[in-house]
Order: structure tokens, then C-alpha cells, then sequence
């Protein structure tokens, strides 16, 4: 039952329903046509029919002082009334008494094979023929009425107008019904596309009011599904990124609150009077200190990072203005290791980068912290541009042992690979050219593709 | 002399902290939970924060002091190294310090924000200037006479003190004292930094206090 109902409800009904009027509009339009005319039209013909030969037998018979004058008079008070018809009177004898509008000839005497051949051949036909006899009695003969059919049948209405009307009407109704039906159709269509483009502050569509049953309610019903199923899984998402966040906040903090002890604990030894070997100790284990510091940071950040979990933003830079910034918080660090510092940064066509500032940060903090830590020898940081065909680059030399005869590859194997994959992800390109009199990093924004790759990582 | 009120629940690092901070000479209350901080907020200068404490957050009441102490400098001291966590940190905080430290740099940190917030009266010197840090009025040492600055002078050199020891660019120089963007290439800043060294160096043509930095922009070194 319930299955019916729906199929009742469903748009596929409602088509259905259509196709099937369209396919026998004609033979509807016929029958309303037929039941409109049986209704109202044979009956109203039939009565104007029978009106008028009732009213000609009953002036025929109430006639008295039957002579020519007085039928003459009766033929013009009807003429009055039917200006198309004509009216003759055949007395006793068989011959023609009087006549009134008849345009045709009318034979001068009657007999009874002509008469019973007049009455079978106007029988039904056209004109509208009565025949009455005059008087009480049948002995002064009879008058006859011919209407043209036309002039009764124009009074009532016309058939094909009937036809021609109810065919219009049904096939105006039936665009209508069916212009609604598609309209509609196509309202809801339209706002359940409109529904789709809306999106919520999740940045996911907005859930649509279901109102009807049918095949489009039960498609905003699945999208309604799809939604929430959506914004289910995204809300498991966050939470197994809060959970993974908090894990990772939570093994820093459990590494480094040691870690800071330790340093304090380092920091206690090293105000003691110590020998130079011991107060060479207390130095290193301070550097080991932020070592394991900063191999903790890259590690967590490596292991986001491989998940693709490490929040990235990026925005247009001034890549100018960011790395004197960024050179600004370093240059007392290189002072005081007493490098000598080299930096030119001319402008670039375009200085605009479209980088994350944080992620770039976070690539020279390591570039930067490795040539202080295996180029300290060197005594030289420069930091310098480089346009060219191909690239706007951003250099950075130091006049250390080289990549390979230092202990770059050694201790800095996670913060190089953090580099490489953040450049990558930024859209940049990279390499690095060493030998025993030092290294050149290019931090490269491609133009073009060059015709030989030259990446010596 | 600054009081600050020092909330850490591990001792080993407390203990140091608090050590280091009183051999600067300031005054240290150190607290090992949040629970009873509040009571002690008014009788300080600054307030150094640990996050993860028993009971009330450091988050949470760092929010809450901010709140009603909006003079208040607070400063971070904390293991949680993310992104997230600094910048909801630097919502409400003054300076943001990731564990291990090191001593030295967190007293160069917490005078950084006694000063920015003027809690402590200051007389600095640089080279022959006396400089007091409240009013910002600059004396020469060699003639005992006020060194008088113009406007847009006493701005830049202000900003400077605040930043002393720290590289400025001549982006942040001069969008920090002038509140527009820097446009490159443009000689204002330079212009004035002349007229300012003509007034406070002994030799203009060899700056000792104004000093540029080749490529970035100037420091004021004390």
C-alpha cells in the first residue's frame, strides 16, 4: 500500500500521467466534445425543433374563419418572427390556397402521391418542414412551415465552434499542466543545485529542507546523507588531529622539560670551580643540549610533515623584505661566532614569493644552523641574490670544509630532508654546490625550466 | 629591580630559573601551581608562565590575568614547541620562550619586556648619552646638556631603545615609527638617521651608537 502510495507521489507518476494525455488528447478532446453536445446542445436543438412545431399545429388548429386573409395574416405574424421562412396553404381541393415566401416552385395542385412524396422527402430534412391541418376538422386542408436549419441551429450554437472550442481549451490546459509540472521540476532542480553551491562555516554544503516524497526529495535526502556523513568524517578527522597534535605537543613537552633540567643541572656545574676539561664538558653537554632540541623539533616536524599534517599556509612574500627580517634575527648569532657577514640582496624582477613564512623560517633555521655548526671555521656567511634566465634565487655561501668532508650529511640528514620536502611543497627548487672551500645553497623560484637539471643534493 | 611572579611545577627547572633571575637582581616569587596565582598578580611587574601545570592551565590563566592586568607583561615558558601552541600562547602573551632555555637569553627577554612596558626606571648609557628610560630624555655625558630631539628624531631613537641591542630592518624602523609601509628605496629613514646621528654621535661620519648593519638596516648596541 505504501508502495503504491509512493509511486502515486513520484515525479515518474506525474510524467506518466502526461505522456498518457498527450498520447489520447484527441480522443478526449472528442468525447468532452460529444458529452458537452449531448448535454446541452442536441437537447436545446430538440427543444427549439419541437417548440416550433408545436406552436404551428396549435396556431393551425385554433384558427377560425379560415379564409385567404386570415392565413395570410398567420404566414406574416410567423415571418415576423422567422423572417427565412416560407409558408404555404393546400385547401380541401389539393390546390395551393395561399403562399408566403416560398422561392421556389410550389405546384398549384396537390395530389395524394405528391403529397405523401412532399411529407417523405422533408421528413429529417432541410429545410425544417411542418405540416399542420387548418381548423378543428381536416376539411380545410393544410398549411405547411419550411425553416431553413440553419436558421435554428445558428440560434442554439455551432458544433464545430464546440469542437474547435473544447479541443483549445483541453490542449491550453494540458501546456499549462505540463509547463507547471517541468517548471516546478525544474525550481526544485535549481535550488537544490543552489543548495549544493551553499556552503556552511565548515566550508561544507548546507543540509536542504526535504519537503516532498518524490524522486528529488528522495536525491536531497541522499545529498542531506552525503553531508552529514561528510561532516562526520571531518569531525573525526579533527578530532584524530587534536588526539595526534596532543600527542606530539605532549612527547615535546615530556623530551624537553628533561631536557631544560638538564641544562639547569649544567648550568649549576658549570658556576662550580671547575678544571678546563670540565668546563669544556659542561660547554659540550650544553650543545648536546640544543642538538637533541633541535633533532626533537625536526623530528616531530618531519614526521607531520611526511603525513601531510604540518599546517601550511601561503601567502605572497616580499621575499626581500623577509629575508632581511630573517637575517636580522641571525646576524648577532653569526657576529658572535665572529663570521664575517655578506649580505646583498638586490631586488629581483618580481620580488614576490608565494611562500609560508613559518615553513621558511623553519628551512633556514636549519640551513642557518648547520653552517654554524659544521662552517664555523669558514668565518663566512653570505647571503646574496641571484637572477637569471631560469630562476630568482636566494644564495647563501659559507667558506666551510665542504658538504662532504664535514659532518653535514651526519647530523643534519633529517633537518636537509625537512628542507627539501618543505621547498617542494612551497614550490621552489633547490641545490646545493660544494666543495673543500665551501658550500652554495640556491633557494631557487623557477621561471622557466632550465635545459639541464643540476641538483647535486 | 623588577618583581615577577614565576609559575613552574617542576622544581629542578624552578629552582634555576629563579636562581638566575635573582642574580639579575630581581625579586622572584615562584609558585610551583596557578591554583593561588591571581592574589599575587598586583604586587608584580611581569609574570613568567609554564603551560602545562596541575590544575588551572598556564593557557587558561594567562587568558584570565591578560584579562583583568591588561599592563601586565606575561612571558611563556614553555616545552610545547608547535606552531599552534605559540600563536595561541602570543594571543594573550608578550613573548613566547621554548624549552631547554637558555638563562642568559630568558633575563635578556624578561628586561626586553620591562621595558617595553615601562616597569622599570632606567638609566642607560650609551657611549657619552645618558639616556632615562621613562621620559626618554637624552643627556650628553661630555657637556651635562640635554640633547634635544625633534619629533619624528625622538620617535626613531625610542623605538631603537626599545629594541635595544636587536637589528631593526628599515622596513620595521620605518613602518614602526612612521605607521605606513616602507617603500623601497626611499630616503626618509636614512635622511633622518643622518640628522639623528649629527645630534647624538661624536663623530657622525664614524657612528659608535647608531651602527649599520650592510644589507639589513641599523642597531643600537648597548
Amino acid at each position: 500500500m505504501r508502495a503504491i502510495l509512493k509511486f502515486f507521489n513520484s515525479l515518474q507518476a506525474k510524467y506518466l500521467l502526461i505522456i498518457f494525455i498527450a498520447l489520447f488528447f484527441i480522443q478526449f478532446s472528442v468525447i468532452i466534445s460529444s458529452l458537452i453536445l449531448f448535454n446541452m446542445d442536441v437537447g436545446d436543438l430538440e427543444e427549439e425543433y419541437r417548440g416550433v412545431e408545436d406552436r404551428w399545429h396549435q396556431d393551425a388548429e385554433n384558427m377560425k374563419n379560415i379564409s385567404k386573409e386570415t392565413v395570410m395574416d398567420q404566414f406574416r405574424t410567423w415571418k415576423q418572427a422567422y423572417p427565412q421562412a416560407s409558408m404555404f396553404w393546400v385547401d380541401d381541393n389539393g390546390s395551393l390556397a395561399a403562399e408566403l415566401n416560398t422561392n421556389r416552385q410550389i405546384p398549384a395542385e396537390w395530389t395524394s402521391a405528391y403529397t405523401a412524396q412532399f411529407l417523405k422527402k422533408r421528413y429529417n430534412g432541410n429545410p425544417f418542414t411542418v405540416v399542420a391541418f387548418l381548423g378543428q376538422k381536416e376539411k380545410h386542408g393544410f398549411i405547411v412551415l419550411e425553416l431553413p436549419r440553419d436558421n435554428l441551429d445558428g440560434k442554439t450554437s455551432d458544433r464545430n465552434w464546440i469542437y474547435m472550442g473544447t479541443f483549445l481549451l483541453l490542449f491550453f490546459a494540458f501546456m499549462i499542466v505540463s509547463l507547471l509540472f517541468f517548471r516546478h521540476v525544474r525550481k526544485r532542480l535549481l535550488s537544490l543545485q543552489k543548495a549544493m553551491d551553499l556552503r556552511d562555516d565548515d566550508n561544507l554544503p548546507v543540509l536542504i529542507d526535504v519537503k516532498k516524497d518524490d524522486e528529488i526529495g528522495e536525491l536531497e535526502t541522499a545529498f542531506n546523507k552525503m553531508v552529514s556523513e561528510q561532516r562526520e568524517s571531518r569531525k573525526r578527522e579533527q578530532q584524530e588531529e587534536q588526539l595526534r597534535r596532543e600527542l606530539i605537543a605532549n612527547i615535546s613537552h615530556d623530551l624537553r622539560t628533561p631536557l631544560t633540567k638538564i641544562r639547569a643541572q649544567t648550568n649549576a656545574i658549570s658556576q662550580e670551580h671547575l678544571s678546563d676539561k670540565g668546563r669544556k664538558a659542561a660547554q659540550q653537554q650544553d650543545e648536546s643540549i640544543d642538538n637533541i632540541d633541535r633533532l626533537i623539533e625536526n623530528l616531530m616536524s618531519y614526521t607531520l610533515l611526511t603525513a601531510s599534517k604540518l599546517n601550511y599556509q601561503p601567502e605572497q612574500t616580499d621575499i626581500l623584505r623577509y629575508m632581511r627580517s630573517c637575517m636580522a634575527s641571525w646576524y648577532p648569532l653569526f657576529e658572535q661566532e665572529n663570521f664575517r657577514i655578506d649580505i646583498h640582496l638586490a631586488s629581483f624582477k618580481h620580488n614576490e614569493w608565494l611562500i609560508d613564512p613559518f615553513w621558511m623560517d623553519r628551512v633556514l633555521d636549519n640551513l642557518l644552523q648547520n653552517i654554524i655548526r659544521h662552517a664555523k671555521d669558514g668565518r663566512y656567511i653570505g647571503v646574496t641574490t641571484e637572477e637569471t634566465c631560469y630562476y630568482d634565487a636566494i644564495v647563501i655561501t659559507d667558506h666551510g670544509p665542504g658538504f662532504d668532508n664535514s659532518q653535514y650529511k651526519k647530523g643534519a640528514g633529517i633537518g636537509i630532508s625537512i628542507v627539501d620536502l618543505m621547498l617542494q611543497q612551497m614550490g621552489l627548487d633547490w641545490d646545493i654546490a660544494s666543495d673543500d672551500n665551501g658550500t652554495v645553497i640556491r633557494i631557487k623560484r623557477l621561471k622557466k625550466q632550465p635545459p639541464q637539471k643540476d641538483k647535486d643534493v | 629591580m623588577a618583581q615577577i611572579l614565576y609559575i613552574e611545577d617542576e622544581i629542578g627547572i624552578g629552582e634555576w630559573v629563579e636562581q638566575s633571575l635573582t642574580e639579575k637582581s630581581h625579586s622572584v616569587m615562584w609558585l610551583t601551581s596557578g591554583d593561588n596565582a591571581c592574589q599575587y598578580v598586583g604586587l608584580s611587574d611581569m609574570i613568567i608562565l609554564d603551560v602545562m601545570l596541575p590544575g588551572l592551565d598556564g593557557f587558561s590563566l594567562g587568558k584570565r590575568i591578560k584579562k583583568n592586568h591588561p599592563d601586565m607583561p606575561i612571558l611563556i615558558l614553555s616545552a610545547r614547541t608547535s606552531l599552534e601552541d605559540k600563536l595561541e600562547g602570543l594571543e594573550f602573551s608578550d613573548d613566547y620562550i621554548t624549552k631547554p632555555f637558555h638563562s642568559e637569553e630568558l633575563a635578556a627577554r624578561v628586561n626586553v619586556l620591562l621595558r617595553r612596558f615601562n616597569k622599570r626606571h632606567e638609566r642607560l648609557q650609551l657611549q657619552h648619552l645618558i639616556i632615562d628610560t621613562n621620559d626618554m630624555s637624552v643627556t650628553s655625558q661630555n657637556t651635562g646638556e640635554e640633547i634635544l630631539l625633534t619629533g619624528k628624531q625622538y620617535q626613531i631613537f625610542q623605538f631603537f631603545i626599545r629594541h635595544l641591542n636587536q637589528i631593526l630592518t628599515k622596513e620595521q624602523l620605518y613602518e614602526g615609527v612612521w605607521g605606513e609601509p616602507y617603500i623601497e628605496n626611499d630616503k626618509t629613514l636614512m635622511v633622518h638617521i643622518r640628522y639623528l646621528r649629527e645630534k647624538l654621535e661624536e663623530d657622525p661620519t664614524h657612528p659608535a651608537i647608531i651602527e649599520t648593519i650592510r644589507g639589513i638596516g641599523y642597531r643600537v648596541r648597548k
